[in-house]
């Protein structure tokens, strides 16, 4: 079966769909998300789920701060049916080193000069924000209400649901299998369903995008890399704001559902495409969760999986036009914040394509700023 | 009671149902005949001769379990629809029921249908295997249903409803009913993946034990597929829910 389309997506996560969504509301028609699995299969429907506006650049936050204020309108904007379950009850990011209060500080002055409503609390204010934790063990904590999570099937599903009323085809279960240039030019995509004509292509593509970029010549200085989570089983709600601690290396959120998701980094862990689970996540993972929030050991877990960070050189996303290909966009290297930033994404590389103004200006974020060694690095990340 | 009710007993079963090692062995006729009437054609109708000759045209059959292969060629064959066939060797925790069916519509292979027992009460979701309606069968249908190896001396016909409706509850856990998965396989939420992510079906304490493979079945059922084809969740430790507590080394649940 042979097609033709004007855009070709690869990666049915919240990018691709976001991107699909937007190019779509604009009016472009003939537009193909190619998704090797179902949506969200990737690391959109692996991850911690959680948004927030607190970044360490300027950058991060404006994208961040632009995606939540959608994802606050995302259930009528998308005409959703069911419910993206946005919880807006805070990230409450708790400083346990000096390094930490003082780098939080510089942080809220940055984040509320951009009109981001953070703010610096000391342990007793976040023991009333949190009454289970343990309050002795920080030194004070970043707190800002706008901040939350969401369900990432569900906010997905509703870009997805929105796309195709707009006239975008999803392939779902179609493997991308090689992506042919001419002259410079993209000329078409191969899939596992037949081949598809198109003048251009977005790589959203998670951490599977460095394989995706070297179908067409371009090797990328991202790799992917494993990280682990677990969920238990649900109890009454209990705690409004998302968990989290940098030099701890702990989120943890209550869904509404009432199960608790909780997650961390490891230096140690595979990067290669691995998304296999560990025994020792768990243990370290309770420990770190038990130490902080000690009522937790109660509660029991259900499950565990993994899913990759796409990691970028320094820690934010990669996005826009290559001047090695023409028709080749990029949403990708999100360093596994990809899903807070989808709407966002969605939007600029929507207008990268179209040529339009960008809403924010993220063409400091394409690939040649690795070359050129203007990276600003994210402090930021769990 | 068999008189007034039509109804067997316990004790007229008992006279009738082979021992366990027969049954396990494979298909064998029951011959579920209480009535002395002058009536004999099981006995003219099995090639095999494991029915013994009638003395009196009145008498019950008598069968040899040991010459019976359970062919089923007698059930078409008794007009009073009094022989089944049983076959406990059918699967793991299935056995297959031969039925004489005499209603229409027929049901249709591979499709659910609700078992039914002696007193036509619903027992259990039963899959139809195979329709016999040929020439030999002479207007007397044969349905083969697979139903729940405990209830092989208990479903003894069928109703054409599916044993679930949608109000059934699928999923425990999350308290998902038959209603909402056939609505979301509708939608075109037709893999287990995409229905456990849309409707938390197997996100549960359980993780899908209960729910996945009538999912599966209601997939397999609304696209066409056969349920083998379709591929199942992934499972993911821990096998039961374990407190955090005990991750670090604390006490064990009780």
């Amino acid at each position: 079966m042979n097609k033709t389309a004007s855009v070709v997506i690869i990666g049915g996560g919240i990018s691709g769909c976001a991107i699909a969504y937007n190019l779509a509301k604009k009016g472009v028609k003939d537009v193909v998300v190619i998704e090797r699995e179902y949506l969200c299969s990737g690391a959109t429907g692996r991850c911690g789920a959680g948004v927030r506006m607190q970044w360490g650049t300027e950058m991060n936050c404006r994208l961040a701060k632009y995606s939540i204020e959608f994802f606050e309108t995302a259930n009528e904007e998308l005409e959703y049916e069911y419910d993206i379950e946005f919880k807006q009850g805070g990230y409450l990011i708790i400083a346990a080193t000096e390094k930490e209060v003082e780098q939080f500080q510089k942080n809220i002055k940055l984040q509320n000069s951009l009109g981001i409503p953070s703010r610096y609390i000391t342990p007793r204010e976040a023991k009333e924000i949190v009454p289970h934790m343990d309050e002795t063990q920080i030194l004070g904590a970043a707190f800002n209400p706008k901040d939350g999570h969401l369900n990432p099937f569900h906010t997905t599903q509703a870009y997805a649901n929105a796309a195709q009323r707009l006239g975008v085809e999803i392939m779902k279960f179609t493997e991308v299998t090689g992506i042919d240039v001419e002259n410079g030019k993209i000329k078409g995509v191969q899939t596992t369903r037949g081949y598809i004509s198109t003048p251009v292509v977005v790589n959203a593509a998670g951490g599977y995008s460095q394989l995706i970029s070297k179908m067409v010549g371009i090797e990328m200085p991202v790799f992917s890399e494993r990280h682990q989570i677990l969920v238990t089983e649900p109890v009454a709600p209990m705690q409004g704001p998302m968990f989290m601690s940098f030099s701890q290396n702990i989120y943890c959120q209550q869904t509404p559902h009432g199960s608790f998701i909780m997650g961390r980094g490891d230096p140690n862990e595979p990067r290669d495409l691995r998304i296999t689970s560990s025994w020792d996540f768990l243990e370290e993972m309770a420990k770190t969760c038990i130490r902080l929030l000690p009522p937790l050991r109660e509660l029991r877990m259900v499950r565990q999986w993994s899913g990759l960070y796409n990691m970028s050189p320094d820690r934010q996303p990669i996005y826009g036009p290559v001047k090695e290909v023409e028709g080749f966009y990029l949403a990708c290297g999100f360093s596994g914040h990809g899903f807070m930033f989808g709407p966002v994404t969605g939007v600029v590389i929507s207008e990268a394509i179209l040529g339009e103004e960008p809403t924010i200006p993220v063409h400091m974020l394409g690939l040649d700023r690795f070359e050129k060694g203007e990276l600003i690095l994210e402090p930021s990340v769990v | 009671m068999l008189k007034s009710t039509g109804i067997p007993t316990q004790k007229d079963l008992e006279s009738v149902i082979p021992s366990k090692e027969r049954l396990a062995k494979g298909p064998v006729a029951i011959m579920e005949c209480f009535e002395k009437i002058p009536c004999n054609p099981c006995y003219t109708s099995c090639k095999r001769g494991a029915i013994k000759e009638f003395e009196d045209i009145n008498d019950r059959p008598q069968l040899n379990v040991d010459i019976c292969n359970g062919c089923g060629v007698c059930i078409s064959n008794c007009p009073g629809l009094a022989i089944f066939v049983v076959d406990e060797s059918y699967s793991e925790t299935e056995a297959l029921v031969k039925i004489p069916y005499e209603f229409l519509p027929l049901p249709e292979e591979g499709t659910y249908v609700t078992g039914l027992d002696r007193e036509g009460k619903p027992v259990c979701r039963a899959k139809v295997v195979k329709v016999q309606n040929a020439k030999a069968q002479d207007r007397t249908p044969v349905v083969s249903l697979a139903v729940p190896k405990e209830l092989s001396m208990v479903v003894r016909c069928l109703s054409l409803d599916d044993y679930y409706s949608d109000n059934t509850i699928i999923c425990r856990c999350e308290e998902v009913t038959l209603g909402e998965i056939r609505e979301y396989i509708r939608k075109g939420y037709q893999t287990i993946e995409e229905i456990k992510r849309i409707s938390r079906c197997g996100m549960g304490p359980c993780q899908g034990r209960t729910c996945s493979q009538l999912i599966l079945e209601e997939i397999a059922k609304a696209t066409g597929q056969d349920v083998a084809d379709l591929k199942v969740h992934t499972h993911r430790q821990p096998t039961l829910p374990i407190k955090l507590g005990l991750l670090v080394g604390g006490e064990d649940d009780e």
